[in-house]
């Protein structure tokens, strides 16, 4: 006898459908699983005998074969654990094969028969074709989000097998958990002063710039970064779901349900490789730079973190995905973000200014080597944050509120989608003559920094589109100014602790 | 005879962690070749000799010492030196330079490679510290270029900072005086690598001097040694930047220890880099202001070279004056909006925060204001940091 049931298993961030198999037949008692397990699909036998017999339900001394088809993908984790039992019910007849039709099955098995809820519920379900699936009742409000299925709570084996059988009802799944009244994103009007690392944060928000802030301790970067994700628009249903996937395959609680707020994530200095790009022996989860999908990546004294990992960061910031490769396979993993960063100038966190540096020269150097000059070309926006003036710190007038400053960004963002990019930062170079033609004062501007060595061909690039962001949030349309330039130039400097001549 | 004493003296300089004192107070009791053979043959009254100066192992000193020099032949080391166009000048022997020979602490052998007779010129020592700001490096240049325009040397140690700035500005000047460096290593290596060009140059051009023979690398107890050669061989000390501790400081010490003229340059009591050449100036420290302050100092007749702009570009060939933003007004060539924005920026670097504030006028202004400024030579910017280069 025969049966098949639909479920998923989880690969990076993405759900694959399943189709579990059960056959049993007369022969050695014996329970088999093939298609590829890993070690706690394996486990799934003892779960599901123990689930069976401890609900009443029997279970066979027959010889049972379950088949996790495509049985050339790797398999992980439990959520198969409820499809094989109720696959194996319908094969021994408990269940008629009607009251499973065109049901997906998700969920783990405790040895009680209750049924848990598993990580990357979200994922999971947005792979199933069914009209139906069940889940475990406190992963429905996750499931709910898909809404293209009939989502249906299981509380325990028992309770399952009668409400498929028709002879109770189906339980409630536990209503969403009530969102900890989300804290609301720090404010920018918090700000005094610094009309510089003001605009630079706008124009990171604005047009995807990458921001790196080099300051001493104490200038505020870490507060300016935290007010980054308030200037960023809500997220589309579509990079809702995206963000969503990712943080139900981390098993990121989903408190509010859709994650439609931009994610902020601050890894700690001291984070290994794999803990930023994601990946893992045999499941291979989401790191930290996938977690901020879409959002913002806060790399807090990106001196401190060691060379390699930031390094390992290069090839996503250019392509938007991160593909870990393991013997087990590979997995692309999202990685849309706006990176942020920031550092001390240098170890004694003095050299801000010229001249006002304590550190020996190999420190320094030393401290330096740690952010790589690709790392560092990545950064459209490269400011000096000095401490704020007293006088704006205690009678200074609150900035601008971030909502003043979203609309902006929301205007300017509207006018990259014009031109057919997600951001101004994503246009390509061969766009730049259409979309941002300069001026004639600007272009001998540029001409003059690329002549004194000050500006790169790729800089170049650079250049041209934070100017565009500028002109764009002025609402200049046309040919992009000297002034826009000159302030792109600005805030694109080579902060001065990485001068060569800082220490000389 | 000489030749032996001379490859003696290289023998015993070549010994590890043999010092400068260690190397007098010996060839205070024997004469070079004494006191290798003694230290080769493992003579215990080497020890007696130099009781106190050897630290807190003295025995594993000395045969340190011992084992050394039984695989060092002195007569080839001189040879190797001379095979790279190293001379060397032992204290005592002809050639020795007449400078040094009264001396407080003249070392016991000089490795020189470059032009002798640059020390029958006037000297003037342009010292200060590594991390220096913008116009502390464009001061120490156009002092180092006046001076030598004016046919004093710019004795410096050819570091990072003030010290590779004076001798840059000192050879910027074509038939000026040649400059001379002197550096704590072997003549064959060269430290720090950034140097590496400009330390060519001066041992091209002008005279490049060491106390310590080739191979040995930075340590860091030769600087201060280095220092106060570089304050014996100057007449007059100018320090333009120093931090309250660091080396320019000690070659002050050096140089007042020998009675020679120390000034500063005054800079701003709240740069940093500012405040050891400040403290000098409050403890009485005269202050130069430009290369003229440095010549009346030495006693030459100051409005020759460097009272003004007219005698400066005069005293240089038409093309390299415009070194850009030599110590003189653009004159007439700064619009006034411009003008506006550089009566703000004062003697320390201010950051374009402040600027913006201060000026009221939107960043984008700002800046634009400020490349003018920049390409005009009025100022520097080092990041977010806005420097004023004219006076």
């Amino acid at each position: 006898m025969i049966a098949t049931v639909p479920s998923a298993t989880l690969l990076g961030v993405r759900g694959r459908p399943v189709t579990v198999e059960v056959h049993v037949s007369s022969g050695l008692p014996g329970f088999t699983i093939v298609g590829l397990p890993d070690a706690s699909c394996r486990e799934a036998r003892d779960r599901v005998r123990a689930a069976l017999l401890s609900s009443g339900l029997p279970w066979p001394l027959k010889r049972v074969t379950v088949n996790l088809a495509p049985s050339g993908l790797r398999k992980a984790g439990s959520q198969l654990d409820l499809a094989m039992a109720v696959a194996l019910l319908v094969a021994e007849g408990r269940l008629h094969p009607e009251h499973v039709a065109h049901t997906a099955f998700v969920g783990e098995l405790g040895l009680d028969g209750t049924i848990r809820p598993v990580t990357g519920t979200v994922p999971l379900v947005h792979a199933l074709d069914t009209d139906a699936v069940v889940v475990p009742a406190a992963s429905v409000a996750e499931a709910e989000l898909i809404a293209r299925h009939q989502v249906r709570a299981a509380g325990d084996l028992r309770g399952l097998v009668a409400a498929l059988t028709g002879s109770a009802p189906w339980p409630d799944g536990f209503p969403p958990e009530s969102s900890p009244a989300s804290v609301p994103d720090p404010d920018l009007s918090d700000v005094r002063g610094q009309p510089l690392a003001r605009l630079a944060l706008e124009l990171a928000a604005a047009g995807g710039h990458h921001l790196l802030m080099v300051g001493p301790p104490g200038a505020g970067k870490t507060m300016l970064a935290r007010r980054l994700p308030g200037l960023l628009p809500d997220l589309g249903p579509d990079h809702a779901l995206e963000a969503t996937m990712v943080h139900s395959a981390a098993g990121v609680p989903l408190a509010g349900g859709l994650v439609r707020r931009p994610p902020f994530r601050a890894p700690h200095h001291g984070a290994s490789t794999v803990s930023l790009t994601g990946g893992g022996s045999s499941v291979m989860r989401p790191g930290e730079i996938s977690l901020a999908h879409r959002g913002v990546l806060f790399l807090d004294e990106l001196g401190e973190f060691q060379a390699s990992v930031v390094d390992a960061l290069r090839q996503p910031l250019e392509e938007g995905v991160i593909r870990v490769s393991r013997a087990s396979g590979t997995v692309a993993f999202p990685a849309e973000v706006l990176l942020v960063a920031a550092m001390n100038p240098c170890p004694c966190g003095l050299g801000g200014a010229p001249g006002a540096c304590r550190c020996s020269d190999a420190a320094r150097a030393r401290y330096h080597r740690r952010v790589s000059g690709p790392i560092l070309d990545r950064f459209d926006l490269r400011i000096d944050v000095a401490a704020p003036d007293v006088d704006d710190l205690l009678g200074g007038a609150p900035g601008e509120p971030s909502s003043t400053v979203r609309e902006r960004v929301i205007e300017v963002r509207g006018r990259a989608a014009h031109r057919g990019a997600p951001c101004n930062a994503a246009l390509r170079p061969d766009q730049l003559d259409d979309v941002a033609p300069l001026s004639a004062g600007a272009s001998r501007l540029l001409e003059d920094s690329l002549r004194a060595g000050t500006l790169t061909g790729r800089g170049l690039h650079r250049i041209r589109r934070l100017a565009l962001t500028l002109a764009d949030r002025e609402g200049h349309p046309g040919e992009l100014t000297a002034e826009h330039v000159a302030l792109a130039l600005a805030l694109r400097s080579t902060p001065v602790a990485f001068e060569p001549g800082a220490a000389a | 005879m000489s030749g032996m004493r001379t490859a003696a003296a290289v023998g015993l300089a070549s010994l590890p962690a043999m010092g400068p004192r260690r190397l007098d107070s010996l060839l205070e009791v024997w004469e070079p070749e004494e006191a290798w053979r003694r230290i080769t043959g493992g003579d215990r009254v080497v020890g007696q000799v130099l009781d106190g100066r050897l630290g807190k192992e003295p025995a594993e000193v000395l045969s340190r010492w011992t084992t050394a020099a039984r695989v060092l032949d002195p007569v080839e080391a001189l040879e190797a030196h001379r095979r790279s166009g190293i001379e060397v000048l032992v204290r005592g022997e002809p050639g020795y330079p007449h400078l040094l020979l009264d001396d407080p602490e003249p070392p016991v052998a000089l490795f020189v490679r470059g032009d002798l007779e640059v020390l029958d010129t006037r000297r003037v020592a342009i010292v200060g510290t590594r991390r220096c700001t913008r116009s502390g490096r464009l001061t120490a240049r156009e002092i180092a270029a006046d001076l030598a325009a004016g046919g004093v040397a710019v004795v410096s140690g050819l570091a990072l900072g003030i010290d590779g700035a004076a001798h840059e500005g000192a050879l910027s000047v074509d038939g000026g005086a040649a400059p001379v460096g002197v550096v704590g290593t072997g003549l064959d290596r060269v430290y720090p690598k950034r140097n590496a060009a400009l330390w060519e140059r001066v041992a091209v051009e002008g005279l490049l001097v060491s106390e310590v023979p080739m191979g040995s690398g930075p340590s860091p107890w030769r600087f201060p040694a280095r220092n106060r050669i570089i304050a014996a061989l100057s007449e007059v000390i100018l320090v333009v930047e120093s931090h309250t501790t660091g080396g320019a400081l000690h070659t002050v010490e050096e140089a007042l220890a020998r009675d020679r003229e120390v000034l500063i340059v005054p800079g701003s009591v709240r740069s940093p880099a500012s405040e050891g050449t400040n403290a000098l100036l409050h403890a009485g420290v005269g202050p130069a202001r430009d290369a003229a302050d440095v010549l009346t100092a030495l006693g030459l007749a100051a409005p020759v070279v460097g009272a003004g702009e007219q005698p400066n570009s005069a005293a240089r060939p038409e093309g390299r004056a415009a070194s850009p933003g030599r110590g003189h007004r653009p004159g007439g060539a700064v619009d006034p909006r411009d003008q506006a924005v550089l009566d703000l920026v004062g003697g320390e670097p201010v950051n374009l925060d402040r600027l913006a504030e201060s000026s009221g006028l939107s960043l984008g202004e700002l800046a634009v204001s400020l490349v003018r400024l920049e390409s005009a030579g009025c100022v520097a910017r080092s990041g977010g940091f806005v420097e004023r280069l004219v006076r």
